[in-house]
């Protein structure tokens, strides 16, 4: 049997040697077309790690509970308030609802019409935000030097801060931050921590990402904050879910609660990350999709290439394949050399773009660092659709030239 | 070894049958040196490609070492070709692109012998044909007629009871011709049965018996042996 196909393979090596250019530009036509499909795939997979790890930076089991301010209702449109206060909050935090793992209060706002950040004579227009020792865990923001807040901050109604890199620099310069003071709206704060360089560019540059630069924030505790504003508002709440399936879940218990205390008066909405990931990756799944099918089709027209190569070899060769069946050569004989030519055509066209494609990958993966090497499904997926573009685009050629009937074929000038 | 009965096969030219074998009756025995001969459009080709199974007929009946060929498949046609049949043929049809002793080596690739032995049995086919010395050149690399010598060694090389060989002369000087009828009528004594389309009386002169096609009927069957 082997030796058989070896037979067969030589026969076609043969012919393809003899065409040498022809087969070569059908060899480039699949390599390119391997190569593009495989391209788009690491592009894509690319930007999914690109998008996903800008995603992380919010924490990924993330959910927002904030009252709904879209709610039309004339009886609590008149309202005034966020919906959330510090009674409710306690509720909230005292393990109340199975599929929330953690909580944080947000409080937001500003003393007089902006809050005056400085530490001698550098200003920073850093966003302030007033949390609970829990956030920087559900935000999956890393504290590079320094410590998080403890309970005993919040409770305390400490003057400490949490900042970020931008933060640091408009303030202290290239200096370490760590245990430096600063000023927010003339009351002294002491830096504990800083923030990890968190890159939230890309989301940054579609409009996402709410505006906020991670790096540009400074966190202090929510009940210092409220002490500053003089009320006990808590803006929203930020969450983290047990599972990200959980999520949704989650928010619904907390609205639940929030609506047994103020359900007269407030209505609640909420937005989870997995809502989130799973738009984005709709849409991802969209743009590879997309650019797998344009690239897709330079490999269609690199079969039609081989399926060209294959009409005209067969009909140069049209005395020899009258020859071989004269002296004994079956349909199945002439079928499968012809296959076998467009086969190993096709084949190398995948190998040399499987190279391409791998080389490319690699390169992108440095620039990136993202693991965007091709898996050894993907390997063996190339090498299957070469195989298959072969067998596609030689198959009508290969018929033809088998069903030649041999005194026809003899007499072909 | 050849029994053709009541052959008839025409071609269809617009609404019209035109036959182009009519009424052929032929028997050969083992052995026979024959010419076809005829002038052109006498069907004497097409009979020759019917005999070689290269062709179908309308009707009739035909068998060949036993075996009935009227109803036999493309595949089964393919392998009585292949074992019982070598063809010679004006223009050689040797494969262009490769070397003699490989072109020997292609009836064998369709019967299946091992590598190894193909090149010993192509080799030893030259041999005869005393073209050996030139086993690794291309047919481009050859004259005429030690192109043709390697086509009968390639006819050969499967051991066929019959060779069939469409004007084998054809296209060769006379000299030439000559050497390779000298060639036929050598394998004809060791008993190779042949069957052979010319149109010059001279090759003819060569086969023992000289059957005339006129309007694909046969004319005349003439043994001088």
């Amino acid at each position: 049997m082997l030796i058989f196909f070896l037979d067969r393979f030589y026969q076609s090596l043969y012919a393809l040697k003899d065409n040498l250019r022809r087969t070569l530009l059908s060899i480039i036509g699949i390599a390119i077309g391997i190569a593009a499909v495989m391209a788009v795939g690491a592009i894509s997979k690319g930007g999914n790690y690109l998008i996903f790890s800008e995603l992380e930076t919010f924490g990924l089991n993330s959910l927002w509970v904030s009252r709904d301010r879209a709610d039309k209702d004339p009886n609590r449109m008149v309202r005034e308030g966020t919906g959330i206060s510090n009674n409710d909050y306690l509720a909230l935090t005292a393990d109340c609802c199975s599929a929330v793992h953690r909580i944080s209060a947000i409080v937001y706002g500003t003393r007089g019409k902006r809050n005056i950040i400085q530490a001698n004579n550098r200003y920073s227009n850093a966003q302030l935000q007033g949390v609970d020792f829990s956030l920087t865990t559900i935000a999956n923001d890393v504290i590079v030097q320094g410590r998080a807040f403890r309970s005993r901050d919040i409770s305390k109604r400490r003057t400490v801060a949490i900042i970020g890199p931008t933060v640091a620099k408009d303030l202290f310069g290239e200096a370490s931050p760590l245990g430096r003071e600063f000023r927010i709206n003339n009351r002294k704060y002491t830096v504990i921590g800083l923030l990890e360089d968190k890159s939230r560019d890309f989301l940054a540059s579609i409009g996402s990402a709410g505006g906020q630069d991670a790096n540009n924030r400074i966190l202090i505790p929510f009940t210092t904050f409220q002490q500053m504003l003089g009320n006990k508002k808590i803006n929203y709440l930020q969450a983290e879910a047990v599972t990200q399936v959980q999520a949704a879940e989650a928010a619904e218990q907390i609205i639940a609660i929030l609506k047994r205390h103020n359900g007269r008066n407030f209505t609640y909405k909420s937005e989870t990350m997995a809502s989130y990931i799973a738009t984005t990756e709709r849409i991802l799944d969209g743009v590879a999709m997309i650019g797998i099918i344009a690239a897709s089709v330079s490999l269609l027209v690199g079969g039609m290439g081989i399926m060209n190569i294959m009409s005209t070899s067969v009909l140069e060769r049209t005395r020899e394949i009258g020859l071989r069946k004269a002296i004994g050569a079956r349909k199945r004989d002439i079928l499968l050399q012809f296959l076998l030519e467009a086969v190993v055509i096709s084949t190398a066209g995948g190998l040399i773009g499987l190279t391409l494609g791998t080389a490319a990958s690699i390169v992108l993966s440095e620039l990136t660092g993202f693991p965007l090497a091709p898996s050894f499904v993907v390997i063996v997926i190339a090498l299957v659709v070469s195989v298959a573009v072969g067998i596609i685009s030689g198959y009508l050629p290969a018929r033809r030239a088998a069903n030649l009937p041999p005194v026809d074929a003899l007499r072909y000038e | 070894m050849i029994h053709l009965t009541g052959i008839y096969k025409s071609y269809r030219v617009g609404e019209r049958d035109l036959p182009i074998l009519r009424n052929i009756d032929l028997k050969v025995s083992a052995g026979e040196f024959i010419a076809i001969m005829g002038p052109s459009g006498s069907g004497k080709t097409t009979l020759l490609n019917v005999i070689g199974c290269l062709d179908s007929v309308d009707a009739g009946s035909y068998t060949l070492a036993g075996e009935t060929i009227e109803h036999a498949t493309d595949d089964e046609l393919a392998r009585i070709r292949n074992r019982h049949i070598g063809f010679v043929f004006q223009l050689f049809n040797l494969i262009p692109r490769i070397s003699a002793l490989r072109n020997v080596e292609l009836p064998m690739i369709y019967s299946g012998v091992s590598p190894v032995e193909r090149q010993q049995l192509a080799l030893q086919a030259l041999q005869r044909m005393a073209i050996d010395d030139r086993a690794d050149h291309a047919p481009n690399q050859l004259s005429g007629g030690q192109q043709q010598r390697v086509a009968i060694a390639r006819a050969l090389v499967n051991n066929p009871e019959l060779l069939v060989a469409d004007e084998p002369t054809g296209s060769l000087d006379s000299a030439t011709g000559s050497e390779i009828m000298n060639l036929f009528s050598q394998l004809n004594q060791a008993g190779m049965t042949i069957i052979m389309v010319t149109h010059e009386e001279e090759i003819a002169a060569y086969a023992g018996r000289i059957i005339r096609l006129k309007d694909g009927e046969i004319a005349a069957d003439d043994k001088r042996c």
